[in-house]
């Protein structure tokens, strides 16, 4: 993996995003949100939590909430088996975990790889789609993780009553 | 990521900054203490202990703020420790208004050193009329009231006979001296205009007279003062450098003057006998000795006039003076950690005895019995580490007294308050949130409760009202109360003021019930409204915060007589006794000191009434079922559990039935926040990790008891 810059250049230069799978398509996001990678354990159940929380898991001793992005992104299938892949995400002192369907590699992109988004349908909120990334083949997602994540469906923010 | 990094070696220009938070938490200390020595002082038989304590504590703050280059906050302090000093040599008897005076410098010591601490900029607020003050009292007269608009203080005083020069009592004065002040090279030379306001703000300081100097980048002053050279350079020091002032006596003024080598403790700075022939001061300040027989006729006018504004003092059995414990200094995050990490232990620890139970016992008897012995240093290291949070209750109480005194000298009326269980230990987490709420009820009872001293009189009561603020443990919890002896709640007007605002009430209601009437939100029956209370917006708000603590709070009254607000809140936020349920697959904790009973229920013994919620007859009581399986909606499998173990829980005085599938166990779980990276989930408080490594939801008994009641 190559050496990570210093933090504060993110801004301009290439950025790095750990390359993800949901169902056919494949998303980017920041590679310095993500915490780490863990396999899948069935988390303790939150009752009256939207379907695609599906609950808490003790992480050394914090209790994290895990979200499964494909029952979030409406995919064809969500299953729960050894490959199953839970990425932990550290957002600004907030630790959430989501499930995908698998992790394939850290690509450095530069902005001349970025294109803006068109508007994508629904199941995405379209303004976390920071824009689309080619490399070769590949057509990456990209996603703005935190804002994501951040948004009120998402329910994991409470909304002050 | 870098650290402020070290200077290797000491560099040229010294950076006093770093040293700067302990310099404003020391001060702070500093004050807070000399607060609370001025009002526990006994004026009467003030001790040669108390008084050179507080003057110790002026002292340390004008030092370390003269270091630190904050010669505003280093002035007033100096003025303040020149009257102490005078005080501490009994050369003045201390009187209300000095402590007065002197506790208002503090105050304003305080504001000048936040005004540092946050890099404030702008015009300081100026000190000049309590200055005024410090030194008019230092001089024996009795200043006038702390005039509105400060104007700088004259050298004037209220002309006193000034014939006898006595130099007798100002013996450790070095005397006037008549000082050149060179000040040069400058690169600005009018910086040191500040040099002349010195003179001029502090009164007693001296007087200072521009000299030419013959060169542009120098300036020169002769100064008749009687202060010593250090303490000149010291007040320069925010002006101009040390090494840039050179002082130079012009000549001895009157006998006993002390040469410029003089570094003891510094003189008092304001009175000094007149020189005769030099007439740079104009009406000095008062003679001692004329000034000594002034003092105390002051003093017994004063006593009667302390008395009417009703000072408030602590209880009868002085609260003990802080012993000088050895302590050290302890970022909290560093504790906090510790607590982290010794939760963590009783995690694994747990996880390794839930392991160990499969095991043969005879087997394994030394993996047992170290078991065994691990189980109960956990223990005890977890109580130990959870001791170092807590604090006595003693830093709560500290505030009371100066505020009551001050509110109610405001009100006129008269306070005595009282405290009981100082020594009783609070986390700090909640020492924090606790002050806000219990100031607000000690407020309300001072200004609602206790009468004006006349009625009080009339209603054959003593003219001094009490306040008693105590706390003890009790079980699991804290409770602390706040009582008085005043008119007490009126049932009457509660009522009417509640259906005033269309809440619906009875008469039949009980007492109890009346008196939770009063947190309800904009709920008020002052028929005027001070700027200390009445709005109506503090009893919910008070509420509300101790709910936020797990806690609760019940109200006593008895009209005419007094009130008790009782506040309740559990002791330790991180680690509790809990008892762990199952519900179909699930795991489920309940507090412990919710838990009264348990037993197995037949369906005959459960009665359903009107809208489908369903009571148990327990002896002789009904009480309300909740059914954990629907409230969790948990997945319920063909041919699984059904619960009929019903576990009897109390919380916030009413007690209900939780229906579940079996009891699993007890003990000791971290709570862990789940609103740190999720979000507040209804009916639950908080999570826990079992042995097995598995998250456990812990249930919040209040909401549940609460959902039964609708």
């Amino acid at each position: 993996m190559s050496e990570s810059d210093q933090s504060g250049k993110v801004v301009s230069g290439p950025r790095e995003y750990l390359t993800f799978r949901l169902d056919q398509e494949e998303y980017g996001i920041d590679i310095l949100k993500v915490q780490e990678i863990r396999g899948y354990e069935k988390p303790t159940r939150i009752a009256n939590a939207p379907e695609f929380i599906k609950g808490v898991v003790n992480l050394r001793g914090t209790i994290v909430p895990i979200i499964d992005m494909r029952l979030k992104f409406n995919c064809a299938q969500a299953e729960y088996n050894s490959f199953t892949v839970v990425i932990i995400l550290n957002l600004r002192n907030r630790i959430v975990g989501i499930v995908v369907d698998s992790v394939s590699d850290v690509m450095e992109l530069a902005p001349e790889n970025l294109k803006a988004a068109p508007d994508i349908d629904g199941s995405v909120d379209s303004s976390a789609v920071v824009g689309l990334g080619s490399v070769g083949d590949r057509m990456l997602i990209l996603l703005d993780i935190e804002k994501l994540m951040s948004s009120v469906d998402m329910g994991l923010v409470s909304v002050e009553a | 990521m870098t650290e402020g990094h070290q200077e290797s070696g000491g560099g040229d220009s010294f950076d006093l900054s770093q040293f700067y938070q302990i310099f404003f938490e020391e001060a702070g200390e500093n004050l807070d203490l000399m607060e609370q020595m001025l009002l526990n002082l006994n004026l009467e038989t003030a001790d040669d202990e108390e008084l050179n304590g507080i003057f110790r504590c002026a002292h340390s703050v004008k030092g370390g703020a003269a270091t630190f280059g904050f010669a505003d906050v280093a002035e007033l302090t100096h003025q303040m420790e020149s009257l102490l000093d005078r005080l501490r040599r009994h050369e003045l008897q201390p009187n209300p208004m000095m402590v007065d005076v002197l506790l208002e410098s503090a105050d304003a010591s305080r504001v000048l050193l936040a005004r540092h601490q946050t890099g404030e900029t702008g015009e300081p607020p100026s000190n000049a009329d309590l200055v005024r003050r410090i030194s008019e009292l230092a001089a024996g007269g009795a200043p006038a009231p702390a005039a509105a608009p400060p104007a700088p203080a004259p050298v004037v005083a209220p002309p006193v006979p000034v014939p006898v020069a006595a130099p007798a009592p100002l013996s450790a004065n070095p005397g006037v001296r008549q000082l050149e002040i060179r000040m040069g090279p400058l690169e600005r030379p009018d910086q040191v205009d500040g040099v002349k306001d010195l003179f001029r703000d502090i009164v007693g300081l001296g007087s200072v007279a521009e000299v030419a100097s013959g060169r542009a980048d120098t300036r020169v002053f002769h100064a008749t003062t009687s202060s010593s050279n250090e303490d000149l350079l010291d007040l320069f020091a925010f002006h101009v450098s040390r090494e840039q002032v050179n002082i130079r006596e012009m000549g001895a003024a009157a006998p006993g003057a002390a040469t410029w080598t003089d570094r003891d403790d510094p003189p008092p700075g304001a009175p000094v006998a007149p020189a005769p022939g030099f007439g740079f001061f104009e009406g000095a300040p008062g003679v001692p000795t004329g000034g000594a027989a002034a003092v105390t006729v002051e003093a017994t006018e004063a006593r009667p006039a302390a008395a009417k504004t009703g000072a408030a003092k602590p209880a009868p059995s002085p609260v003990a003076a802080q012993p000088e414990a050895a302590t050290i200094r302890v970022a909290i995050s560093k504790v906090d950690q510790l607590i982290n990490l010794v939760g963590e232990l009783v995690i694994t620890q747990a996880m390794l005895a839930q392991n160990s139970q499969t095991l043969d016992p005879a087997a394994n008897q030394q993996l047992m019995a170290g078991l065994a012995d691990l189980d109960r240093n956990t223990r005890d290291l977890q109580e130990s580490v959870m001791s170092i949070r807590m604090i006595p209750m003693s830093i709560v109480f500290s505030r009371f007294p100066r505020m009551l005194r001050d509110l109610a000298s405001k009100l006129g009326k008269k306070v005595e308050f009282v405290t009981q269980g100082e020594a009783t230990e609070l986390d700090k987490g909640l020492v924090e949130k606790i002050t806000d709420p219990l100031t607000h009820l000690v407020r309300n009872s001072c200004d609602h409760g206790i009468e004006m001293p006349a009625d009080r009189v009339a209603a054959g009561k003593p003219e001094t009202g009490t306040i008693t603020l105590s706390a003890a443990h009790q079980g699991g919890s804290i409770v602390i109360e706040v009582r008085d002896d005043g008119r007490g709640l009126s049932r009457e007007k509660i009522l009417n003021k509640a259906r005033e605002r269309g809440l619906e009430v009875s008469d039949q209601m009980s007492d109890g019930d009346v008196w939770q009437l009063i947190f309800a939100p904009g709920f008020s029956t002052a028929e005027v409204v001070t700027d200390v209370s009445g709005r109506g917006v503090g009893m919910d708000v008070v509420k509300k915060n101790i709910a936020a603590l797990n806690g609760t709070v019940e109200i006593d009254s008895s009209e005419g007589y007094g009130m008790r607000v009782s506040v309740r809140l559990p002791l330790t936020l991180a680690i509790m006794d809990g008892m762990s349920v199952g519900v179909g697959d699930e795991v489920y904790i309940l507090p412990l000191s919710s838990v009264v009973e348990s037993f197995q229920v037949k369906d005959d013994a459960v009665n359903t009434v009107a809208q489908g919620s369903r009571l148990v007859k327990v002896r002789d009581e009904y009480m309300p079922v909740i059914e954990l399986e629907k409230v969790f909606q948990v997945p319920r499998y063909d041919g699984g559990k059904s619960s009929d173990i019903m576990v009897v829980v109390e919380a916030e005085g009413s007690r209900v039935a939780l229906l579940v599938d079996e009891l699993l166990g007890q003990q000791q779980v971290v709570v862990k926040n789940l609103e740190t990276n999720y979000r507040k989930v209804p009916n639950v408080s908080g999570a826990t990790i079992l042995g097995d490594g598995k998250v456990a939801l812990i249930l919040d008994t209040s909401t549940l008891v609460r959902r039964s009641r609708h």
